[in-house]
């Protein structure tokens, strides 16, 4: 048996605003090479967690390790080695979309970068926004924008917060294959969604956060049992206090 | 809208620091009153409230200007903040009645910050002196009034600039021509271009002439009615979504830059720049203003043959405390959030700020002091003027860098932050000052001490530059 090594590592990960817990001692490990997921409703910590990993905010306490590296304190080395594509979808607002992925590739120094912007151009087929600055672009094209930006210089972990929402049903399906060519290239990802039936689909592992806590943490394959979807399982863990559990 | 304001401002500091921030200036303001005669020393009453008017004037166009960011805004609705400069796309509310709000938003808000917390404090100082309270309340009317008029001016021009740039640059246009027009000519004052300057020369405390003083308010507050009006009757009730296409300009910017440090950062501000309409922004809030004290000091000094001290070398440090506003307006274009995708930290991005502003700035600012010389004839100070520029430019703008990072103009509503920022500058402006005043004399003193001055200003801008990593180290873009 292979063994893989971690590429992330949570250790009683706590975030605190003021007297609010986001985030309450939370852990767990995420294997190289596996997709994994982060689910849970609306407040549940997810994205606090998600930025707390790609170095945007400092824990307040616990551990965590992406990559080997401690993200509060390599936060520029990090970044190199990831791609993120944010909860909210804000490229510059005064830059084309080929601009912006220029200026990323450029910062992630990617080599041959004309080839990339051109393929990912294609890929999300941004050509007939050409010579449009970010800011004029519909909310599906900026998250389009923001993927290929996380995608250009082809990270070994990427971390997706939402990255289906503002999607079309055409793009929902080509960027779920292109997220299972990672997979089979053994690339990481790190998911956070609410649209389970296309994240059950791909993952591989997950957590289903509530609260701030972690309330399961498993394979898909073990957690789903007896023909239960991602869905099922998501409402009779989480769902109770919304009286929506099965 | 009151509330949104509010909070976007406690946002940056905290209630209690925030709503300290008028007893800031009262208390500033109170000791500046007790203390006039003193102070002011030589300074004629006129020059004074030459000086308040057309500061509270400035003051009101660039509040005005900030108010009007209105794309801005809606930008940032789509961002994380939801403002309600986005109610009539989402609620049975009309376009213009919400750009009245904003301006009754604006008077109510920067009134009640500063206005009023600086007459309380004239007041006090005055009754604690042997100033006339009376004299206070006038000066506060006048100044209140050309407040609003400053921020109509300004209301009117923003509008003026979304609807056609050719029709905006003919009424800046107009502006600089009747300031120049006042400066080289002399044939009108300058109350036909601030009306309420020529109510506070014929009200108290200089003789009084109350009829006169009316009829100068009274033309003032009509002409901010107007132009208020005017903003009303032409703004375009509609998001303005400009698609229009954009030639690739951010690899031209790359390819120019490529020698500099940090070529990627400094590539894409300089795109942010021209794209943004920064430049326009920069003509208003920096040109104009230099433009303006040019013409007045050679005005009075060869139109009205009133030999005042401002030389060059005093113009040399004022233009170091203009660049204030534009490094503010710098951090202020467009949200940041998209770096925390990209390998780069915060005092990264001010360093290509700092240094876009420089790249900005030099030539523009060294241009005007040669050109003051010139105009003053006083070519055997132009190197000592330049000096004095590099060195109060660079101090001014790292200590501002450092005190507020990459959220300049929501700093400076902490008062912690200005009151550092306060005295940071407050010091070296009046030694500069004054000793560039006794540089007329010839004494070789006044001369040793600017020197001396700008040495500090050097030693303390390093300071400030070493500063910026450990101060904003840890900080998140968000």
């Amino acid at each position: 048996m292979i063994s893989r090594m971690p590429a992330i590592v949570v250790e009683g990960l706590t975030k605190k605003y003021g007297e609010f817990v986001a985030l309450d001692q939370a852990s767990f490990t995420v294997d190289e090479g596996a997709f994994f997921g982060c689910f849970g409703p609306n407040g549940a910590g997810k994205s606090t967690l998600l930025k707390i990993l790609t170095g945007q905010i400092p824990a307040t306490s616990g551990t965590a390790e992406v990559l080997g590296l401690d993200p509060t304190r390599n936060v520029v080395e990090v970044k190199r080695r990831i791609g993120i594509v944010p909860e909210v979808e804000s490229p510059p607002s005064y830059l084309t979309a080929s601009e912006f992925l220029r200026f990323a590739g450029t910062l992630h120094e990617v080599q041959s970068i004309d080839g990339k912007i051109e393929r990912w151009l294609t890929f999300f087929d941004l050509q007939g926004a050409e010579g449009t600055l970010c800011r004029d672009l519909s909310k599906g094209m900026r998250q389009k924008v923001m993927l290929a930006a996380a995608f250009i210089h082809e990270p070994k972990l990427l971390f997706l917060d939402e990255p289906f929402i503002n999607l079309d049903p055409i793009y929902q399906r080509k960027l779920r294959d292109y997220l299972l060519e990672l997979r089979e290239d053994g690339r990481t990802v790190f998911l956070c969604s609410h649209i389970l039936d296309v994240a059950q689909r791909i993952v591989q592992e997950m957590i289903i956060m509530d609260r701030g806590k972690v309330v399961l943490k498993d394979k898909v394959s073990n957690a789903l049992v007896g023909g239960e979807d991602l869905e099922t399982l998501f409402l009779r863990l989480v769902g109770g206090g919304n009286g929506l559990a099965p | 809208m009151l509330t949104e304001e509010y909070r976007t401002h406690v946002k940056y500091s905290s209630r209690r620091l925030f709503l300290s921030l008028p007893l800031y200036i009262f208390f500033f303001t109170a000791l500046f009153t007790y203390s006039l005669d003193i102070l002011t020393g030589d300074l004629r009453l006129a020059d004074l409230m030459l000086m308040a008017y057309g500061g509270i004037y400035i003051y009101g166009l660039s509040v005005g200007a900030f108010g009007v960011l209105g794309q801005t805004y809606l930008e940032r609705r789509y961002g994380k903040d939801n403002f309600l400069i986005s109610m009539p796309f989402l609620l049975p509310v009309s376009f213009r009645r919400v750009f009245l709000g904003m301006y009754l938003r604006d008077v109510i808000f920067y009134s009640a910050l500063m206005l009023l917390p600086a007459f309380g404090g004239m007041a006090l100082g005055a009754a604690l002196s042997s100033h006339s309270l009376l004299s206070v309340l006038a000066i506060f009317l006048g100044l209140l009034v050309t407040f609003l008029y400053g921020m109509s001016t300004s209301f009117l021009i923003s509008v003026l600039f979304a609807i056609d740039r050719r029709i905006f640059l003919l009424a800046v246009g107009a502006l600089i021509a009747l300031v120049a027009g006042y400066g080289l000519t002399g044939l009108y004052g300058l109350d036909l271009i601030i009306p309420s300057l020529g109510y506070q020369l014929n009200a108290l405390p200089f003789p009084a002439d109350w009829p006169s003083a009316l009829v100068y308010l009274a033309v003032c507050a009509a002409l901010s009615v107007l132009f208020l009006g005017l903003s009303l009757f032409l703004v375009r009730p509609g998001r303005s979504i400009a698609a229009g296409r954009h030639r690739e300009m951010f690899l031209q910017h790359l390819r120019r830059f490529a020698r500099f440090p940090s070529r990627t950062l400094l590539a894409k501000e300089f795109v942010d720049i021209r794209r943004s309409g920064l430049i326009v922004r920069m003509i208003f809030a920096y040109i104009v203003p230099l433009v303006f004290l040019s013409f007045t000091t050679y005005y009075v000094n060869h139109g009205l043959n009133i030999p005042v001290g401002f030389n060059a070398v005093f113009y040399g440090a004022m233009v170091g405390f203009f660049g204030v506003l534009l490094y503010s307006w710098m951090t202020n274009t467009d949200l940041n959030d998209y770096y925390e995708t990209l390998p780069v930290r915060v005092p990264q991005v001010i360093r290509v700020k700092l240094m876009a502003f420089f790249l900005l700035t030099t030539g523009v600012s060294t241009i005007f002091v040669i050109g003051i010389s010139m105009l003053n004839n006083e070519w055997q100070l132009l190197w000592l003027a330049l000096v004095v520029l590099y060195c109060t430019t660079a101090y001014m703008i790292l200590a501002t860098a450092y005190l507020t990072g990459l959220n300049t103009n929501s700093f400076f509503f902490n008062p912690t932050i200005l009151t550092k920022f306060t005295a940071i500058s407050l010091l070296p402006d009046l030694l500069l000052t004054i000793l560039s005043f006794s540089l007329q004399s010839g004494a070789w003193w006044a001369l040793a001490g600017i020197l001396g001055v700008c040495g500090v200003l050097l030693v303390m801008s390093l300071y400030f530059h070493r500063g910026i990593e450990r101060k904003w180290g840890g900080a998140s873009f968000l």
